[in-house]
């Protein structure tokens, strides 16, 4: 069953600018016509550069702003049209904004989200004991929300979002601010929430970590255009097509000869990294000349970084774009 | 037929939200008795404020007994009122004078995001400390200065309520005009900050397009002369009024909110709760 669908969701800004007849009216488009379904259960990365329409469309999803034209349902509702009812049944974490007290613990804050969505007190506790036990919350359950960590700050702001139990989450940047631990800590939490309890994550995040470690499909967004739509497995075999060679060998090597579509990164008396785009160069031609080049001790091929070949898609003209 | 149930459903939304509401205030004080002592030096600050120009208008009335039909009583049952009012409103819906602020900065995001209708659960969101002094003041000075009998004092609840409600709807429209100008921050204090002074002057002072003034744009009508004509002589009518005079203050704001609202653009400025 879809949990979330977008037919030719479509969002313009309007911004006014100058004076009486010098005025103007100047209208940007945000969210260009997407479409989309996110099956229940699955983990979706929205992923692109500021300014993409991410969080605009985040926001359209969760009715807080009403499309220019286009629909979109999510668990079968109209986000903008019945944003209360839908309200109960997804939960919502902006990275930049918080939805905990700052000068109270996260205690009182879930106490007071529980009477928000007229939780019955006794499935408010239970629910609650799992998060704070799951969610390690215990250990800063009365401390004031302003004297956490952004790491725990952000522990408790997923489990806030999670409180009434929620068929669909939205994560708006959630790991932004956050030092390499924290950010692995969430990731964690959010993946092992994913599966076990079968909620839909629709995950937006500049960090290609969260990405590889959370979703199990990216959808990149530039200038509020679906570029890719894509497993995130499939992302770095299938769409770049370069590969890292890293060679160690026993003896000194022989000087590498220049080969059309490989660059050489790295280059000692007994290692050698090459670049090789597969395009214009098999890869089975570089390693038989690497072979020839000196005695091999040990060999690995490895994907770029996904950093790089987000950042390539990004730069990418739409033509070449092959999900 | 189908009245009993509506009435039955009415009732348990209204007491659902009672409950939402002490559950906020709670919190509220919690969130303002982490710093003690700026609350309290806020909240006596305000005290005595209000207690200076109660203390000027004393003084004046002992050099000129009565102004246009009013004695010191009635001034300083003004000022009762509308201390009380302006802070009954803004202790519980203390956001109704940060909703400019809340509407450019696309704070709105987070509160559109709960099960509870929109503007009262917003409005709930933060205490005014400084409301606490004034709210303090009204009950304080009225029962101390004025020496109410106890059907007075009803009436004295009754009116301070509906002038609370008028001051709500007040701040919420002028709140509002964000979602049209941008930024009406600066614009929107400067016309609470002019309810507020005329709504400190005896009333009868007041003629010709002044007057009509203070029932349309700056409605301190409704808080510096009927009510106080109300309660000098058990007025029903000037209750009423007053009464109608806030409901439509409060209908016209909650009107321009939810109007507005359709223009809500958001934003992507970083924020913090309490």
């Amino acid at each position: 069953m879809t949990a979330v669908q977008l037919a030719h969701l479509y969002k313009t800004f309007t911004f006014n600018r100058g004076w009486g007849r010098q005025r103007k009216q100047t209208e940007v488009t945000a969210v260009d016509h997407i479409s989309l379904n996110v099956p229940e259960g699955q983990a979706i990365a929205f992923i692109g550069p500021n300014g993409a329409g991410k969080s605009t469309t985040i926001k359209m999803l969760t009715g807080i702003l009403h499309p220019t034209a286009g629909t979109a349902t999510v668990l079968g509702q109209v986000p903008w049209r019945d944003r209360r009812t839908l309200s109960r049944q997804i939960g919502v974490v902006f990275g930049q904004r918080s939805q905990l007290w700052y000068h109270l613990p996260p205690r009182d804050t879930l106490e007071l989200l529980a009477r928000i969505y007229d939780l019955d007190p006794q499935d408010y506790r239970k629910r609650r004991e799992v998060l704070v036990e799951r969610f390690g919350l215990s250990e800063f359950w009365s401390t004031p929300v302003r004297k956490l960590s952004l790491g725990q700050r952000m522990r408790a702001e997923v489990a806030a979002s999670l409180l009434h139990s929620p068929q669909v989450v939205f994560l708006d940047e959630p790991t932004i601010g956050l030092d390499v631990l924290a950010r692995q800590e969430l990731r964690d939490l959010i993946c092992e929430w994913n599966r076990q309890e079968g909620v839909t994550v629709f995950l937006t995040s500049h960090d290609t970590g969260d990405i590889e470690r959370v979703a199990q499909r990216v959808v990149v967004i530039n200038h509020g255009r679906i570029v890719l739509d894509a497993p995130v497995s499939q992302l770095r075999q299938q769409y770049l097509s370069e590969k890292i060679l890293s060679v160690q060998f026993h003896t000194t090597i022989l000087p590498f000869p220049i080969l059309s579509g490989v660059r050489q990164l790295e280059a000692t008396d007994y290692t050698l990294k090459l670049e090789i785009d597969t395009r214009l160069m098999p890869i089975e031609q570089v390693i038989t000349q690497v072979l020839q080049a000196g005695s091999v001790a040990d060999m690995a091929i490895e994907d770029p970084p996904l950093d790089a070949v987000i950042a390539h898609i990004y730069t990418q003209p739409a033509e070449e774009r092959s999900p | 037929m189908e009245v009993k149930p509506m009435v039955i459903k009415a009732m348990s939304r209204l007491l659902n939200y009672l409950g939402l509401a002490t559950a906020y205030i709670r919190l509220n004080w919690h969130a303002h008795l982490e710093y003690r002592g700026a609350f309290l030096s806020q909240l006596i600050a305000m005290l005595l404020n209000n207690l200076m120009w109660v203390a000027f208008w004393v003084l004046f009335f002992t050099r000129f007994p009565v102004l246009r039909g009013w004695t010191v009583q009635d001034v300083v049952t003004l000022w009762a009122i509308a201390a009380a009012g302006f802070g009954l409103a803004h202790a519980i819906y203390g956001n109704a004078l940060q909703l400019a602020t809340l509407i450019t900065q696309g704070q709105l995001d987070v509160w559109m995001l709960y099960p509870r209708v929109l503007l009262p659960h917003l409005l709930l969101g933060r205490m005014n400390a400084t409301s606490w002094g004034d709210l303090l003041f009204g009950y304080g000075v009225y029962l101390g200065f004025v020496h109410p009998d106890l059907v007075h004092f009803v009436w004295f609840v009754g009116l301070t309520t509906a002038i609370a409600a008028l001051f709500v709807g007040f701040s919420v429209l002028t709140g509002s005009l964000s979602f049209y100008l941008g930024n009406a921050s600066a614009l929107s204090e400067q016309w609470r900050f002019a309810m507020l002074s005329f709504s400190t002057y005896p009333g009868t002072l007041f003629e010709g397009g002044i007057k009509l003034l203070l029932y349309t744009l700056i409605p301190a009508g409704f808080v510096a002369y009927l009510p106080i004509e109300a309660l000098r002589s058990l007025s029903w009518i000037h209750a009423v009024w007053t009464i109608v005079g806030s409901i439509a203050v409060l209908g016209v704001g909650i009107g321009v909110f939810y109007h507005g609202l359709r223009r809500y653009e958001s934003g992507n400025l970083m924020e913090m709760r309490g």
